[in-house]
């Protein structure tokens, strides 16, 4: 074999073995965008109604605590992010009552970085912390998930009462950083 | 020339399509698959070498989150001229782990040279929640085909 013929051999051989070959990838791509999303179950009013006393002297019958309501959320935060809040404020204030929340700590299906309640909060026309500390979490949804909520009334001040009916006061919730 | 297995990764890149939350206090479903043959790949085992497997592993590219579990499936055989030949195992999901090599599936050549082209594989995602920081994420699986 001459030397051309054996150069070319061995450059075929390197050829082969450059081709051959024994690995290879494909990629896989996901994107997980923020996320705030927050609302209270079940929908609709409560009620809480002072009932009037039937003795003289007497005060005020205050109406026991509603707790039929939930608050939900889902939070997905970027890596290194804030913390969500939520809070709360009511469009209008009762002369001679406070309106009182409190929200409980997160039971049902959620997981996550769950917020963290606040003490019991006075609601006033500017927005209170009710839960802080929400990471990245969800409570699951509907009634018997997230946290309970317990919402009174009491008397603020005697002085301040006034006769009325159907007062409807709106309570305002918004999840923020 | 030295004769040696060879395996040759086809399909597409895999572009996880996750669909948004749209009710409060929901998670994502968690877990996606692919299309059944989001990736093909061609294995050959010469002859003289009888058999040979496939393996995988996974690395962030560049970025990516362990809570994110990948896992692959062969769902057929694909094509092959050699009927004597068998192509077995993981028709199952496997979960890839990051950087060490997983078997997939295994080929043996039997008095012939062991050539099967396109076969399917399927990618399945899970792990996807809120609970991990909101970005994109992205790795590569890599096969490799060896000695059993």
């Amino acid at each position: 074999m001459n030397s051309a013929r054996l150069i070319a051999l061995t450059g075929l051989c390197l050829a082969c073995r450059l081709v051959s070959q024994t690995t290879g990838n494909r990629t896989v791509t996901l994107t997980l965008p923020v996320v705030t999303l927050m609302d209270v179950e079940p929908a609709g009013t409560i009620s809480l109604n002072y009932a009037a006393p039937s003795e003289a002297g007497n005060a005020l019958t205050v109406p026991p605590a509603n707790t039929t309501k939930w608050i939900n959320y889902t939070s997905a935060i970027l890596p290194g992010g804030a913390t969500r809040r939520i809070t709360a404020s009511i469009n209008q204030l009762i002369p001679g009552t406070d309106i009182r929340i409190q929200a409980a700590a997160a039971s049902g299906s959620g997981g996550g970085t769950l917020g963290v309640p606040s003490g019991p909060v006075i609601l006033t026309t500017a927005a209170q912390t009710l839960i802080s500390g929400i990471g990245g979490a969800f409570t699951g949804n509907g009634a018997n998930n997230g946290h309970r909520l317990t919402i009174s009334i009491a008397v603020s001040t005697y002085a301040n009462f006034t006769a009325r009916t159907n007062t409807p006061v709106v309570i305002v919730y918004t999840i923020t950083e | 020339m030295e004769a040696q297995r060879t395996l040759t990764v086809g399909g597409t890149n895999w572009v996880v399509s996750v669909p948004p939350i749209t009710e409060a206090g929901n998670n994502y479903s968690g877990t996606y698959e692919s299309a059944a043959n989001e990736i093909l790949l061609t294995a050959t085992i010469p002859l003289l070498l009888g058999t040979g497997k496939v393996s995988m592993h996974y690395e962030a590219n560049p970025a990516w989150n362990p809570g994110l579990i990948l896992s692959a499936r062969r769902t057929g055989n694909g094509t092959s001229p050699c009927t004597t030949c068998t192509i077995t195992g993981g028709t199952t999901y496997t979960t890839i782990p990051l950087t060490t090599d997983v078997e997939l599936f295994r080929i043996t050549a039997v008095l012939a040279l062991a050539s099967y082209t396109n076969i399917p594989i399927q990618l399945q995602l899970s792990g996807v929640s809120v609970t991990i920081p909101a970005a994109t994420y992205s790795s590569r699986i890599v096969f490799t085909i060896s000695a059993l």
